[in-house]
């Protein structure tokens, strides 16, 4: 349903340095840098599929959401979405398309939001009896229904994004951006949210392409993830797999007997891994990930063990250090992934710094 | 059309709602723009106790003039200028986005979307203005039912090129990011449309009545309702609002193009 390939976006801006001097020569002088925000992004997202675009502030996901909602022109690359041109706008495309930006407003201000949706009902031309169906569809599955005709500034910041929910689908969308959706809300809107987007998708199978700050909402929404970096994709695969893929290392956690002594880091278990924790309740070793088993033993072997615990890391903290990490170098900082520095596994070609158009 | 009839109507229906729950504003609005018809009608009375005629008109001629002026100025404050105010914020904050993602006409959208409902009064003592001063002139049966039809038309077209004038100062906004300085401009240009266009001469009278047909909003329409209208004056009038029309349209296209939105 979106198909993209080595889509690109720059953009120019100028460089001022502080002051009144540079403020004035800026008058006559500029120097312009281009910003590269989106670089040669390929991926395709099926029916009823959600993406998680995942990245820091500043890495190009929103820039590609706007460019796939049809609101920005991409610098080069192509794109269908539905077979169209997101960017041409055409009519049949739009009407097959939503976005919810958590950060900006679509319904006014000083109405009620049963007027918005109205109008909204004109916008889409959706029959009468189809209107009134998902309209009580929707405020019910959000529990807005009593709600409907308060002005929308008279709302929580909850209910406000439920009824910007219920704007976006009214006309049942094939195709669903959400920017940040849950941004701002306290846990049990953001819960509500989530648990709402997941029977929405049980229930119409649109593809749904979703950025979030909020590990929770990856966790929970999406089966696959695109990770996002100074433009570039870096990751494009399963959730899951991306723990395997990065995380170089499990954790082995023996919790002893209580015989109230205090536990010593033994070189014998010490030369397995790295020794996070050591006192009298546990001994926790991160190891390399075929040495799971061997440490495993050590433990048993030379403490009086409990109980033992093996674990993933957490999958938040691991994107976050490839989100975080910046090009091979850099990459290998304590903690950080061994792979990180590796070349892109979502087939994205090394970049050139030349940008066209 | 009738969807976007239908749309229209929405949007009056949610501008009269919001107009009445600011009533202090509602109600100042409606002395401000009278105190602005009333100092135009004594500028006039006051110059033409130094003269009997200006560019040709008599005093008479020119209150029906002033009322064609103010009846443009109403429809441009009721039915456009809001939405005109807000377009230059909504490009430089990246507010866009939600009218570009809707099957729908964008430049309609953003045209037309804010009715401004306590300007809505000032219309209707625009249009009192207009039957005044027609009703007092001398031998209103000279003037003619088809011509004052025809003035009723143009005066439509001149509302018309006064939207597509404003808009086409604002659009640089997409390139500049900043649209003060030419909205002064505008506003300057104006000026020149509220007088009669027979009191210019040479270049300046035809960039008046082409590029910049500020002399089209309503001293055309007025000379049209005294002397008739030609062919030609059909033709010109006409090949002007198809003309602006184009470039707006073309401009508007290049402006969306160029919108880069704004980081969330």
């Amino acid at each position: 349903m979106i198909e993209v390939t080595n889509l690109r976006k720059t953009f120019y801006v100028h460089k001022k340095a502080p002051g009144l001097r540079a403020s004035f020569r800026s008058l006559f002088h500029r120097e312009k840098t281009a910003k590269h925000a989106v670089k040669g992004a390929t991926f395709r997202v099926e029916e009823g599929e959600i993406l998680g675009l995942i990245g820091a502030n500043g890495a190009g996901k929103t820039t590609l959401v706007k460019m796939l909602s049809g609101i920005i022109h991409p610098t080069s690359g192509d794109a269908r979405v539905l077979g169209h041109v997101p960017w041409e706008r055409s009519n049949e495309l739009r009407r097959q398309v939503a976005l919810i930006m958590g950060q900006k407003a679509q319904l006014w201000w000083d109405l009620p939001a049963a007027d918005c949706f109205l109008l909204l009902r004109d916008i889409y031309q959706l029959p009468e009896q189809e209107y009134r169906t998902s309209l009580d569809k929707l405020s019910s599955m959000l529990g807005v229904k009593d709600v409907l005709n308060v002005q929308i500034r008279r709302l929580s910041l909850g209910e406000r994004m439920k009824m910007e929910l219920i704007a976006a689908l009214l006309h049942s969308p094939r195709v669903l951006y959400l920017d940040e959706p849950t941004i701002g809300l306290d846990l049990t809107a953001q819960k509500a949210v989530r648990d709402f987007i997941l029977e929405y998708r049980s229930q119409r199978a649109p593809a749904m392409i979703l950025t979030s700050h909020y590990m929770e909402d990856i966790e929970r929404l999406c089966k696959r993830i695109i990770i996002i970096r100074e433009g570039e994709i870096v990751y494009d695969g399963g959730l899951r797999t991306v723990v395997e893929q990065y995380a170089t290392e499990k954790t082995v956690t023996a919790h002893l007997k209580k015989n109230g002594e205090l536990a010593v880091a033994k070189p014998e278990v010490a030369r397995l891994g790295t020794v996070a924790e050591c006192n009298a309740v546990c001994v926790k070793l991160r190891v390399p990930r075929d040495r799971v088993a061997e440490a495993a033993q050590a433990l048993l072997h030379h403490y009086e063990v409990a109980d033992i615990t093996i674990e993933e890391p957490e999958i938040g903290q691991i994107i976050e250090q490839i989100m975080t990490a910046r090009g091979g170098s850099d990459a290998g900082g304590p903690g950080a992934p061994e792979s990180l520095g590796a070349p892109s596994i979502a087939g994205s070609s090394a970049e050139n710094e030349e940008e066209g158009s | 059309m009738k969807r976007y009839l239908r749309l229209y109507l929405h949007f009056l229906r949610f501008s009269f709602s919001r107009a009445f729950e600011f009533r202090v504003d509602f109600w100042f609005r409606i002395v401000m723009d009278c105190g602005f018809y009333a100092v135009n009608l004594i500028l006039f009375t006051l110059f033409y106790r130094h003269t009997d005629t200006i560019g040709g008109w008599t005093i008479d001629q020119s209150y029906i003039f002033i009322s064609g002026f103010f009846l443009v100025d109403a429809i441009h404050m009721t039915v456009f200028s809001n939405n005109m105010w807000w377009l230059p914020l909504l490009v430089n904050k990246g507010d866009l986005d939600y009218y570009l993602v809707r099957p729908v006409s964008s430049l309609f959208f953003l045209s037309l979307r804010e009715f401004a409902a306590n300007s809505f009064i000032n219309l209707l003592i625009a249009i009192g203005i207009m039957i005044w001063a027609i009703a007092r002139y001398p031998g209103p049966g000279e003037l003619g039912a088809l011509n004052i039809v025809t003035f009723a038309v143009l005066i439509g077209t001149g509302a018309f090129l006064h939207y597509c004038l404003h808009l086409l100062f604002i659009l640089p906004v997409f390139w500049l990011h900043t649209n003060r300085g030419l909205a002064m401009v505008f506003f300057s240009m104006g000026k020149l449309g509220e007088r009669p266009d027979r009191i210019y001469t040479g270049i300046t009278r035809m960039v008046l009545l082409t590029v910049l047909p500020f002399s089209l909003i309503a001293s055309v329409p007025t000379d049209t309702l005294f002397a008739g209208l030609t062919v030609g004056r059909a033709l010109h009038v006409t090949a002007v609002c198809v003309g602006m029309f184009s470039v707006l349209l073309f401009l508007w296209s290049r402006g969306l193009r160029g919108y880069v939105s704004a980081s969330s």
